[in-house]
């Protein structure tokens, strides 16, 4: 289970195991007894952790990043994807049906794409508590589910978006959406400039999950989510040497 | 929802052996430990029987996360407040988890 291994490619003779955690926490023990003692007492079963755990394996924010570069690209997919937002997604292989036919219990099968535009910004949120659009996503990143985000987007929305380096002049309007129970959003950001010749798997590189949650905005040479540490602009100099004394 | 500690959990809680802690000490770049899938698997699951609806348990989990379980990372918070949640609705006992733990051990460590 803990076993990683990198794989290099083809004739590559050097080959490596990626390193691995070479001890058993409690935690890890404590999640197999917990889920076994489940299935015994016929909570679940087997199978269905099974079926589970490889959707959950298979999910990833690059089916968002298909759907939202095949959206720059395709006027007529894009008019669909904003239309149809689970027709769209069946385009690009992303079945919301998925892995038990009618969904899972978290991620309710009606789903809108929020396009933004010169003057309006989305960004979403679930304030109830962590809903996101994980058949396009994958799963969510651990600050989105923090009472943090949740409780001061909706509040501050700018505030917020500059912790994430993301500056909004005040004349583009700041829309904050909020996943409940029902329905789920994403971010349609808008195409940056000098990606004009650039092949949907370009563009897609540059769609990262922040780019798709509102939080951050696409742009060439853009391909990770980092949330950066903003150096102070105005330090003060020995403050900390002197409390410490 | 029971804020009360559980013996076992207050055992198990160890900030020393947390993920974020422990990856970096033996060099292990995956952002997530080997049983994050299961976890969030065995979420879904319990909400799909009806054994544990989700909102029920994100409601559980934001509130043990502001306070029992206020300094543990994640996932071993979520962790952690699954099983107390669990614990607290009698899903699964204590006694039982306890001893499913030693097996559980003896069987991972066995050569």
């Amino acid at each position: 289970m803990s076993h990683t291994h990198t794989h290099g490619n083809p004739g590559d003779s050097h080959h490596k195991a990626a390193p691995m955690v070479e001890e058993i926490t409690d935690y890890e023990v404590l999640e197999i007894a917990v889920r076994e003692l489940a299935i015994e007492h016929g909570l679940f079963t087997a199978e269905d952790h099974r079926r589970f755990t490889e959707w959950a394996e298979s999910i990833g924010p690059a089916a968002g990043s298909r759907l939202v570069a095949k959206a720059w690209t395709d006027p007529a997919f894009k008019a669909l994807a904003l239309k149809d937002g689970l027709k769209a997604c069946k385009e690009i292989g992303v079945d919301w049906a998925e892995p038990t036919g009618v969904g899972t219990p978290s991620d309710y099968m009606e789903f809108h794409l929020l396009e933004d535009t010169p003057t309006l910004h989305h960004v979403i949120v679930c304030t109830l508590c962590s809903c996101y659009p994980r058949p396009l996503l994958g799963m969510s990143p651990e600050w989105y589910r923090t009472t943090n985000y949740r409780r001061r987007l909706v509040r501050w929305p700018r505030q917020v978006l500059a912790e994430f380096g993301l500056i909004l002049p005040p004349e583009v309007e700041v829309r904050v959406e909020d996943s409940n129970q029902k329905c789920r959003f994403m971010v349609l950001p808008m195409r940056p400039a000098g990606t004009d010749k650039w092949s949907e798997e370009q563009l897609a590189a540059i769609v990262t999950r922040d780019c798709m949650i509102g939080v951050a905005l696409p742009k060439p040479g853009r391909t990770v989510d980092v949330h950066p540490i903003q150096k102070a602009r105005r330090p003060v100099k020995g403050s900390h040497q002197e409390a410490a004394q | 929802m029971s804020e009360d500690q559980i013996a076992l959990l207050e055992v198990t809680r160890n900030l020393d052996k947390t993920w974020e802690t422990l990856a970096p000490r033996y060099g292990v770049t995956n952002p997530n430990p080997p049983w994050k899938t299961s976890l969030t698997a065995m979420c879904d699951c319990l909400a799909v029987s009806g054994a544990l609806p989700a909102l029920d348990r994100r409601r559980a989990e934001d509130e043990l996360a502001d306070s029992l379980y206020s300094d543990v990372p994640s996932p071993e918070r979520q962790l952690l407040a699954l099983v107390h949640t669990m614990v607290s609705r009698g899903l699964v006992s204590e006694a039982d988890l306890a001893s499913r733990m030693r097996i559980v051990r003896e069987r991972l460590e066995a050569v």
